[in-house]
Formats: C-alpha cells, sequence, structure tokens
C-alpha cells in the first residue's frame, strides 16, 4: 500500500485509497449526459409571462415568445396614448415679473430708467453693464510729453486733441479722422494720425518701462502704409478697359511661354538625336575598341531589351528566349511604328532596290534591321531639320522687327528639303561635303530626298510642280525681254 | 546553343491550257516544304500540315513524310496555312504563310508551256533544343539520291541581298552623318541668333525705361 501511495498522484485514486468522501462521482453514462441537458432546459422556462389582454399574438411574440430574451424595449408608460401633450418647458412653478427701475452703471448721468425684470432679480445689476468695455489710451503728463512727445509738426493742442479723440472713438480712427477738426488743426490722413498716436505710444513705454526689460512695440510704417492705400486705390479705379488690357496681356504673355516651351523641348529632342547619332557612328566606327562603354552603345540598337531612348530608332522584338522560331519573324516591323515611318522606310528602300522582305539569313535579317533603324533615323533627322528651318524663320523675323535694315549675324542659307525629284539632286549634290560622300557629288542621288517630309504628296505630282516652278521664271525672262 | 535549319517553301503550278469544263479549274498546283539540305526532314518533324481554302474537301491535308507537298488544281490563288510540328513536344510548331502562286505576266507562263515558280528562302531557328532535339537535329541523312537542286538559285540571292543592304548602309550612315553636320550647324546659328536678339531684347527694355 505504501508504495502505491508514493507512485500515485493526489486525486481520485488517493481519495480511493484513503477511502475518503471526494465529490459525488458519477460513472459519465449517456443518460446523465442527457438528463443534464434536460435540467438546464428545463430551467430556461419556468419564468414566463402571461401575453396581455388585446394585444395581438404576433406581437406579443415580437417581444417575447420568439426569443425568449429580454424585451428589447423599456415598458413605457402607456397613458396617454396619442393625444396631443403640452410641451414641459423647465420646472413646473411659473416665474413672477415685475416693472422696475434701473440704472446703467456705464452711463455717467446715472439716469433711471424702468423695464421689466424678474422678481428675482430684483437688486442686481444691470447685466448688460459689463459689455462697456474701453481700450487703454495712455495719458501723458506735461513733463513726459516736453521730454519725449514733443515734435515739431504737431502742436501740444492737436496731439491732446488727438488722443481725446480717440478716447472717445476707442481708436477707431476712421472716424478719428473723419471727426477731425479741419478748422483748427491742418488736415491730417488716417496715416499721419495713426503715425502720431503710435508713435507717442511706444515712446511712452520704452520711457515707461522699468529698468532691464523689454517692452513691446507696436511696429508701424506710415509711409507703407500710404503706399499700400494709393496702390489699392490706383486698382479699384481702372477702367473696365484697362482690366480687359490687362487679362489680354496675360494671356499673350501664357501662350508664349507655352511657346517658348514647345521650342525648348523640341530643341531638347533635337539635341538628343544628334547625340544618338554621334554616338551611333562613333561606336560603329570603333567597334574594335572593346571598352565597355562603346560595346554598350551599338548594342543599344542591335539589343532590343536595352531601353532606347526615344529619337534613336525602332525596337525590335526580342528573340532571346528558347524555342523555336522562323528567321523571318525576326524582320518583323514592331506594331507600334507609325505610318510615317513605316512609309519613309518604304520610300526608301524602294529607292535602294531592296524588297521590303529579302531572304532571311542571320546576317541579312541582322543588317535589315539596322538598315531600317538608321533609315527612320534618318527620317528622324530629317524632321528636326525641318524644324530648325522654322525656328531659324521665325528668330530671323524677329530680328528683323527689332533691328530692320540691320545684315543678320548668322549665314542662314536656309535651303528647305525638296520634294522627291530628279533635278533638285544637282542643287542638293553641290552641297553635300565631297570628303564625306562616297560618290561624286553631283551624280550621287540624296537618298534622304526620296523621304517626304515637307509635303505628303502622291508621287507624280512632285515632279509636275517642279517643272511648272522651273517654268515660271523662264516665262518672266520672256516676259520682260519683250517688253 | 542554336541550331538552324534553312528550308525552302512554296509552289510550284502550271496552266492547262485552257479552263477544264466541268469544275472551272485552270491550273494544277503543288505547294511544298523542302529542306534546304539535302536532308530527310521527319528525322526530326513530326508532321507538317498544309491548310488549303475552305473550298477544297478536307482543306487540312497532313503529311508526316517526305516529299511534303500537296498537289491540286484550282483556278485561284489563296493564302495556304503551312503549320511544321516536331517530334519533340517541348518544340512549339512554327506556321509559314503562302500565297500561292499561278498567274505571272510572262507569257509562257500564261500559255501554260512553262510552269511558275514561286518559292522562298527561311530558317528554323532552334534556340536551346533539349538533348534529344539536338540529337534529332544534327543526325540526318539525305532524302534524294544524287544531285539535290532548287528551282531558284538561293546562295546567289543570299549573296546579292546582303551586298545590296550593306551597301545601303553604308549610303544611309554618310547620310545621317551628313544631316548630323547640318543639324549642328543650324543649332549653333540659331543659338548666335538668340543670343543676338537677346541683347536686342535687352537694350530695347533698358530704351524703354529711360524714356519714362
Amino acid at each position: 500500500k505504501k508504495a502505491k501511495i508514493v507512485k500515485m498522484a493526489a486525486g481520485m485514486d488517493v481519495r480511493d485509497i484513503l477511502e475518503l468522501e471526494g465529490p459525488e462521482q458519477q460513472f459519465i453514462t449517456k443518460d446523465a449526459l442527457m438528463n443534464d441537458r434536460k435540467k438546464k432546459v428545463a430551467k430556461k422556462t419556468d419564468v414566463s409571462f402571461k401575453r396581455p389582454e388585446g394585444m395581438h399574438r404576433e406581437l406579443w411574440g415580437l417581444l417575447w415568445t420568439d426569443n425568449k430574451d429580454a424585451p428589447p424595449i423599456i415598458p413605457t408608460d402607456t397613458n396617454q396614448g396619442y393625444k396631443q401633450m403640452k410641451a414641459k418647458i423647465g420646472s413646473s412653478k411659473v416665474r413672477p415679473w415685475k416693472w422696475m427701475p434701473f440704472t446703467n452703471p456705464a452711463r455717467k448721468d446715472g439716469a433711471v430708467f424702468y423695464h421689466w425684470r424678474r422678481v428675482a432679480d430684483e437688486g442686481k445689476d444691470y447685466p448688460f453693464a459689463r459689455f462697456n468695455k474701453a481700450v487703454d489710451i495712455p495719458v501723458y503728463s506735461d513733463l513726459e510729453y516736453q521730454q519725449h512727445l514733443h515734435d515739431d509738426n504737431w502742436t501740444r493742442q492737436e496731439t491732446d486733441f488727438l488722443f481725446d479723440q480717440c478716447k472717445r472713438f476707442d481708436l477707431r480712427f476712421i472716424i478719428v479722422h473723419d471727426r477731425w477738426d479741419r478748422d483748427k488743426f491742418p488736415n491730417r490722413s488716417v496715416e499721419d494720425i495713426k503715425e502720431r498716436y503710435y508713435s507717442i505710444c511706444n515712446t511712452l513705454t520704452k520711457v515707461r518701462a522699468p529698468q532691464g526689460s523689454e517692452p513691446k512695440i507696436r511696429a508701424f510704417d506710415a509711409e507703407h502704409e500710404r503706399k499700400r492705400k494709393l496702390q489699392l486705390t490706383k486698382l479699384f479705379d481702372r477702367t473696365p478697359e484697362q482690366v480687359e488690357e490687362e487679362e489680354h496681356l496675360i494671356a499673350e504673355l501664357k501662350k508664349i511661354e507655352l511657346r517658348k516651351k514647345e521650342r525648348e523641348k523640341k530643341t531638347q529632342d533635337l539635341q538628343k538625336l544628334i547625340t544618338a547619332a554621334d554616338s551611333n557612328f562613333d561606336a560603329r566606327r570603333s567597334e574594335k575598341k572593346q571598352t565597355k562603354k562603346k560595346i554598350h552603345t551599338p548594342h543599344q540598337k542591335i539589343n532590343p531589351t536595352v531601353s532606347t531612348p526615344e529619337p534613336s530608332g525602332i525596337k525590335f522584338a526580342d528573340f532571346k528566349t528558347s524555342g523555336v522560331s522562323l528567321r523571318s519573324q525576326r524582320m518583323k516591323l514592331p506594331a507600334s511604328i507609325g505610318q510615317k515611318k513605316l512609309k519613309a522606310i518604304e520610300q526608301v528602300l524602294e529607292e535602294l532596290g531592296i524588297e521590303y522582305s529579302p531572304i532571311p539569313t542571320e546576317d541579312t535579317v541582322t543588317h535589315f534591321n539596322e538598315l531600317r533603324q538608321d533609315i527612320v533615323l534618318l527620317y528622324e533627322l530629317k524632321i528636326a531639320l525641318a524644324t530648325c528651318d522654322y525656328e531659324l524663320e521665325s528668330l530671323k523675323h524677329r530680328f528683323e522687327t527689332l533691328a530692320p535694315g540691320k545684315p543678320l549675324p548668322v549665314e542662314t542659307c536656309i535651303k528647305s528639303e525638296p520634294e522627291s525629284s530628279v533635278l533638285s539632286a544637282e542643287t542638293t549634290g553641290s552641297m553635300v561635303n565631297p570628303s564625306l560622300s562616297p560618290d561624286s557629288p553631283s551624280k550621287q542621288k540624296m537618298l534622304a530626298e526620296a523621304i517626304d517630309v515637307l509635303n505628303a504628296n502622291p508621287p507624280g505630282t512632285p515632279n509636275r510642280k517642279r517643272k511648272a516652278a522651273l517654268e515660271l521664271p523662264n516665262m518672266l525672262k520672256k516676259i520682260k525681254q519683250k517688253m | 546553343m542554336t541550331i538552324v535549319k534553312p528550308v525552302i517553301y512554296g509552289n510550284i503550278s502550271r496552266y492547262f491550257g485552257k479552263k477544264r469544263d466541268e469544275d472551272g479549274h485552270t491550273h494544277q498546283w503543288t505547294v511544298y516544304v523542302k529542306p534546304y539540305k539535302n536532308e530527310d526532314l521527319s528525322t526530326y518533324v513530326k508532321k507538317i500540315n498544309f491548310k488549303l481554302h475552305e473550298s477544297y474537301p478536307n482543306p487540312n491535308r497532313v503529311l508526316v513524310k517526305p516529299p511534303y507537298e500537296v498537289t491540286e488544281t484550282g483556278w485561284g490563288e489563296f493564302e495556304v496555312v503551312i503549320k511544321i510540328y516536331f517530334n519533340d513536344p517541348n518544340e512549339r510548331p512554327v506556321t509559314i504563310y503562302h500565297l500561292l502562286k499561278l498567274f505571272q505576266s510572262e507569257t509562257d507562263i500564261m500559255l501554260g508551256k512553262k510552269s511558275l515558280v514561286a518559292e522562298y528562302y527561311d530558317e528554323i531557328v532552334f534556340q536551346d533544343p533539349t538533348a534529344m532535339m539536338q540529337q534529332l537535329l544534327n543526325s540526318t541523312r539525305p532524302v534524294a539520291i544524287g544531285a539535290y537542286k532548287h528551282e531558284t538559285d538561293f546562295e546567289e540571292k543570299k549573296e546579292k541581298t546582303l551586298e545590296k543592304i550593306l551597301s545601303a548602309k553604308t549610303k544611309i550612315r554618310y547620310e545621317i552623318q551628313e544631316l548630323n553636320e547640318r543639324l549642328k550647324q543650324k543649332k549653333e546659328s540659331i543659338q548666335t541668333l538668340k543670343d543676338h536678339l537677346e541683347k536686342l531684347e535687352d537694350a530695347d527694355v533698358t530704351d524703354v525705361e529711360n524714356v519714362t
């Protein structure tokens, strides 16, 4: 038994051994469980209310039977029903009122007036007297005046008058100015009055302040105030025409600023274009130099996954992922390319006698794609050139208006690109720097001309136009000769 | 690792000489896919599906072994969708679109004395194929005994095209450079003019100020 005790934990077993009476231990039976439940349910239904007479069953159900919860509403006294109740204001007893005399302590004459008042309030002070607030106007002694407050422009009398007025009108300067005695004293403006008043106040605070303390000084700039009010009156007095004119000018200014921004943006794009074209050629020329930077730039065009700045041409689809594809797919132009660029490419390819879709070998595809990117670059450069020309023209005009008759400080032979024609080749050919072009300039036809930038004319008409344009001076010559 | 398999696709067609009475057909044609080099495509190609015009019965013609071609008669040109399936299930099929060509303005072809050939070169590029596919692609056997030639001289075409493109590139580059130079000059001119104008305007402003 001892061994048993040592091994066992306290609780039921111990009690069992020691034969102690523990709490009633029932063996868990199904019945016990069921009975437990029943007991609880039974307890709940002990309390039940009877439905009041006359109340509808459903209503009672809402309140009581359905959920057996506590009623959701606090029962009220329903004796009154629906009749109009009299308003209950405050406590029930009525307070009497009396006609009684009163004086206003704010008044200086001690006049007696009468009014209705509650009996309970008899004898109390007139409640509105407390609103009689006055402004603190400093009072100076004669000594103070002689020592500190003397001013050449203001007599003692005038100063006294000023302060008196200020006191009377509670520092309402506009009224003070209005009530100014112009017979006795010179005409003072509001600013003059204010200036005198504030300067005196400040002087007095400074003088009266105990040693070492820093008195607060009211800053009043009379000059500034005068100017400000003058400005406001001017603004107010503007005629409608003037107002309109001003608005008009502002609108014009905005327009000019906007155009200026656009032009600046264009020049920026231009700059990008130039650097792109530049870096393009620098990189290709020195492809053999295997510096990191230079490798990067040619690949900017060949490797389409690197995002390129907008002006540098078209991006071709990426074919780096594994899988099977047709070579010809790599020559496909991206869908995003615009109509104008497309047309430019087609025109140049036609000039060169290259098919739009040449035989797709690896080398051909690579070079063909590069060629098309170059064509697009050429097209963009052409557009940029046209924009430059336009800008030069407008600048020229401005110069001529500002300095009429003066020579232009810049050589501005603005040669606008002629529309595609064989005749213009000679004129443009002579412009080409011979050191750059591979063929003799006069025979070489500029491909750039094939790109119609200025006018989208259907093919055929440019030639006709050109002919007519050439004929005109001839005709004029003939007429002159005849005359 | 990339393996390239050049192929030739297209059609050959011939005019009967007259319009056939019963169905109005005028031409016999064969649309085909051939390897560029002499090899058996079926090593790595599972099947080739030629989708003809819906007016043809069973428009989907499937070929599982060479020669991969469909011969038919007809009267009109239409687009044939050629889909090539590979023996490696991982590889997706490639689709070629070929416009069947029957008509040409050359007299002999118009009269039916000569066949018209419209064939094109393309390359199937296998990027990182599986080991199994690599094996198949590299172990092809010739399909034709004797000489294997195409109607078109593609080697010449390749050479000429590349030449043209390269020379075009050079030309364009020169022009770009030239334009670039001009652009720079114009930019400088613009800047000079702007500077001058600014000075003039400033002078103007000061003049106005002096007057008022």
